[in-house]
């Protein structure tokens, strides 16, 4: 992980509204005279650019963006950034895939009828004597807040644990769909960041929208096939302007740019 | 294939719904004034232009999802016209760029393009 990460706010939000974001692919396309076309996809041409706008920084705050952006120094050192309106995990909807670390007696089958009435919702059994996990490491700098939520049910009342980096916690799991949310951060010096959930021993209870975010608090669910963290993300100009509003109180705006390719 | 995002409410566009129809015909004229024309494409080109607000987290990043699937303009999916309910096969989106804006907690806005591939 890049050892430079993009600070948060007192708050503990990466950012204030509005965000914007946009994201940028490159298709290379041979347009024959009749209209029809051929056209060829660079995976490696994608680009991801925000724009932050902050307001009411306070002192502290604003000196710690500025001292950000000279440990930079502007367009030149990469940086981690945690897209401050998406869901840090790969593969939310998808727990059988790879990125997912799965105890060895722990099953996870799609297909479940989950809480919007779709069928995104995941049985995870655990046929083992002892408690379970389903956990996804994020290259994620320890310091941030961590909000990770997730909605469960169980057809028999039960418990889960929800963990962040080594500290856990128990949640009682209902017949119906209820969304467990569990806030943490860790040691200031860790690069690298686990979350998941643990099933009981002989367990089995139903996931659905799993999230991590790098906030104290949780937003609406967002499925993801990429993760929301970006490492050796840049700033996108070597100016950063911020002007001083009022006493203890700052303004400006801040651009971030992630290339696949570079 | 991606299937192309619907709202919660079930829709796939909002109001206004712009729908650009295209012809593409060449014509030779002659000295004496007369001309002949003919058609220069296979079909008749279409171009829906969907404005999105007031999305919550949940569908705005379905729509980024959509894009991303579909690798920006070069993934083609079957889109059911918002006018007529028409479907057609074979729909890209026009542009290899997609901006999401996030005014407010459940007040996101973005815009796609949709073309139909001749």
């Amino acid at each position: 992980m890049t050892t430079l990460v993009y600070p948060q706010l007192a708050s503990g939000a990466l950012s204030q509204f509005p965000i914007h974001k946009t994201r940028r692919t490159r298709t290379v396309t041979n347009r024959a005279p009749d209209g029809s076309t051929i056209k060829l996809a660079d995976a490696a041409g994608v680009t991801t650019e925000w724009n932050l706008t902050y307001a009411d920084l306070s002192d502290e705050e604003a000196a710690t963006l500025q001292a950000f952006f000279a440990a930079a120094e502007g367009t030149l050192n990469g940086f981690t950034f945690l897209d401050p309106a998406g869901n840090l995990l790969a593969w939310s909807g998808q727990l059988g895939d790879e990125v997912w670390q799965k105890g060895p007696l722990l099953s996870a089958t799609g297909g479940a009828t989950d809480p919007r009435g779709g069928t995104g919702a995941w049985t995870i059994v655990n046929s083992g004597t002892a408690g379970q996990s389903i956990m996804q490491t994020l290259a994620a700098p320890g310091a941030y807040q961590y909000c990770l939520t997730a909605y469960v049910r169980a057809d028999v009342a039960t418990s889960a644990q929800m963990s962040i980096g080594t500290i856990r916690r128990e949640y009682s799991v209902t017949p119906s769909w209820s969304r467990i949310a569990m806030q943490s951060s860790q040691d200031a010096e860790a690069t690298s960041m686990r979350f998941g959930i643990e099933v009981n021993a002989m367990g089995v209870v139903e996931v659905f929208g799993i999230q991590v975010e790098a906030q104290p608090w949780p937003s609406g669910y967002k499925r993801t096939s990429r993760g929301g963290v970006y490492e050796n993300a840049h700033m996108r100009e070597d100016v950063l302007a911020i002007a001083k509003t009022g006493v203890n109180r700052h303004s400006c705006s801040v651009n971030i740019l992630h290339a696949n390719h570079l | 294939m991606a299937t192309f995002p619907q709202l919660k409410t079930g829709a796939v566009a909002q109001y206004p719904i712009a729908r650009h129809t295209q012809f593409q015909n060449q014509t030779v004229r002659f000295v004496d004034g007369t001309d002949q024309r003919y058609r220069d494409a296979g079909a008749v080109g279409l171009r829906w232009v969907i404005p999105l607000s007031g999305l919550d987290e949940s569908e705005l990043a379905a729509v980024e999802e959509f894009f991303l699937a579909n690798q920006g303009a070069f993934g083609s999916f079957a889109f059911a016209d918002p006018w007529d309910g028409h479907v057609y096969e074979d729909c890209s989106l026009a542009l290899d760029e997609v901006g999401v804006t996030a005014v407010a907690e459940m007040r996101g806005l973005t815009q796609l393009t949709v073309v139909r591939n001749r």
